[in-house]
């Protein structure tokens, strides 16, 4: 029944699933305490057209990921920010103008570089049985800079999701803190594509963190099993994927979402959701 | 004894558009609990952010000699998130530090010890939205004793407590001036505001400030509330004579 886990491919999906967990673990819980969900998707679907610029303009593509994924958080960020001081909460217009337009300009873009239709459906799906040792690397140090940032920063992001007003009169002015979290969203966008692409990054930068939401009431501990079910949820969907020789990158997003939907059925968690 | 807070002649706008607050000219000083009275969008909450140094005068002074804090309304925070009364009361050591820096052991402590001074130590673990309405403003004045702020803006503390979580908070209040700190109170409740030093009624401009027997006429109300006035005869025979009291206000936030 395990044997699939000892084939090398599958074990090096395996070891980026937990590396990635380690980040959904940490940053994906403050993208759902500070509602950057539909962000983060946004800034993954921007990351599309900057990896299909790279590759036509033959620079790394990881940088050109990032380069559209940052432009795009911060953007994004910086306006909704303005949004929320004048009307307490916006709305996802802009980002879901901004998301079909990256989506759109990528697939035109790609048409001119790429010749085989695979190669598009890696980047948008990812490629999680065809993981490179710099694909490792990578979401190596994503986790660890989300893992330093949530040491250092989370009181303040913890201060400024619970009551943004309040957080201006405690004196939380400095923009530092919630400038670093959108790039830190950026940077997990691009370290999510080879696993997932770029249209389910949020199987694991979102949907673990919002399952364990409904059943944690501390950030620490909620970050705890954010990591455990999104590395549980990780090595049950590859292990599906190659029995069943399903896409591996849809398989982990459908199992997160059957975990999420189970999870939000149960007693304890309607509770805390109402 | 020198005013914590002394404003005269301000004026605040937002933006540089129509002040939407002018003519203030008051004064807090330690030990003092002041009622500021006007109707929602007459202009308390301007006054509050100005104090807090967010919105810049327009026009006149303001000046305030000790740190201002603010305690929110209770509704204003998110109940639905993970934090415990000791993480809510630990923000206000944010100020202290560079923004690169963790609270320290220090900062821990005096996290525990402002719950203690409002009396919630044993609630120290629990979670902040589980709280009821009276303790959770309680932990929210912890976070102002934190930040060591000698000036306390509590924006409408009563709005919807029972009456033996008012009366607490209502002592707690007296205990806090009774330190020396001025505590500026929005609240739409006039038989509260007869209780304490001094009113500041405000309706787009400052109507009325002083003593509340002086100062609560039937003009100043009629001109702080609008129409929105009633006269209550007595509550039963011997009562004191007529009372005023303000319809309840239409709520809208901003």
């Amino acid at each position: 029944m395990l044997e699939p886990f000892q084939l090398p491919f599958v074990q090096r999906a395996l070891v980026e699933l937990l590396l990635l967990a380690v980040l959904a673990g940490t940053l994906g819980c403050w993208i759902v305490l500070r509602g950057l969900a539909f962000a983060a998707h946004g800034a993954a679907a921007a990351a599309f057209p900057g990896l299909v610029l790279a590759d036509g303009l033959g620079f790394a593509a990881t940088l050109g990921g990032f380069g559209a994924a940052l432009l795009f958080a911060l953007a994004v960020g910086r306006l909704g920010a303005r949004r929320d001081r004048d009307h307490g909460g916006g709305d996802g217009t802009l980002t879901a103008l901004v998301l079909v337009a990256a989506l759109a300009t990528g697939i035109v873009l790609a048409s001119d570089v790429f010749h085989s239709p695979a190669s598009v459906e890696s980047l948008l799906f990812g490629s999680l049985l065809a993981i490179g040792a710099g694909d490792v690397r990578l979401a190596a140090a994503a986790a660890l800079v989300a893992l330093a940032a949530t040491w250092l920063l989370g009181t303040r992001w913890l201060a400024t999701g619970f009551d943004p007003q309040a957080a201006r009169a405690l004196g939380v002015r400095s923009r530092v803190p919630d400038t670093l979290l959108l790039v830190l969203v950026a940077l997990a966008a691009v370290a999510v594509l080879a696993a997932v692409g770029a249209l389910l990054a949020t199987a694991l930068l979102v949907v673990p963190a919002a399952t364990a939401r409904l059943l944690s009431d501390r950030v620490g501990a909620w970050q705890l099993a954010t990591v455990a079910l999104a590395a549980a949820e990780g090595a049950l969907g590859v292990w599906l994927a190659v029995e069943l020789n399903a896409p591996p990158g849809a398989t982990v997003a459908v199992v997160a979402g059957a975990v999420f939907a189970l999870v939000a059925l149960l007693p304890r968690a309607r509770e805390a959701a109402a | 004894m020198s005013a914590l807070v002394a404003a005269s002649d301000l004026a605040v706008s937002y933006g540089g558009g129509e002040p939407a607050l002018a003519g203030v000219g008051f004064d807090l000083r330690p030990g003092e609990r002041i009622a500021v009275l006007g109707p929602n969008g007459g202009g308390k909450t301007t006054l509050f952010r100005a104090l807090l140094g967010e919105l810049r005068p327009a026009a006149g002074t303001l000046r305030v000699a000790g740190r201002c804090a603010s305690v929110p309304q209770t509704e204003r925070s998110r109940l639905d998130f993970p934090v415990s009364a000791l993480d809510v009361a630990l923000m206000g050591t944010i100020p202290g530090r560079a923004w690169w820096r963790r609270p320290s052991r220090a900062d821990r402590a005096a996290a525990r010890a402002a719950l203690a001074r409002v009396d919630l130590a044993d609630r120290a673990a629990r979670t902040y939205g589980e709280l009821s309405g009276g303790q959770r403003q309680r932990v929210l004045i912890a976070r102002a004793l934190v930040q060591d702020a000698e000036v306390l803006l509590l924006d409408e503390p009563f709005t919807g407590l029972d009456a033996t979580s008012a009366a607490r908070l209502e002592a707690l209040l007296a205990e806090l001036a009774g330190e020396g700190r001025g505590v500026l109170i929005a609240t739409h409740d006039l038989e509260q505001a007869r209780r304490w030093d001094r009113v500041l009624c405000v309706n787009g401009r400052q109507i009325a400030f002083g003593v509340p027997a002086a100062t609560l006429t039937h003009d100043v109300l009629a001109a702080t509330y609008g129409g929105a006035i009633v006269t209550l005869p007595p509550a039963h025979a011997g009562a004191p004579g007529p009372q005023e009291a303000i319809l309840p206000p239409h709520h809208h936030h901003h």
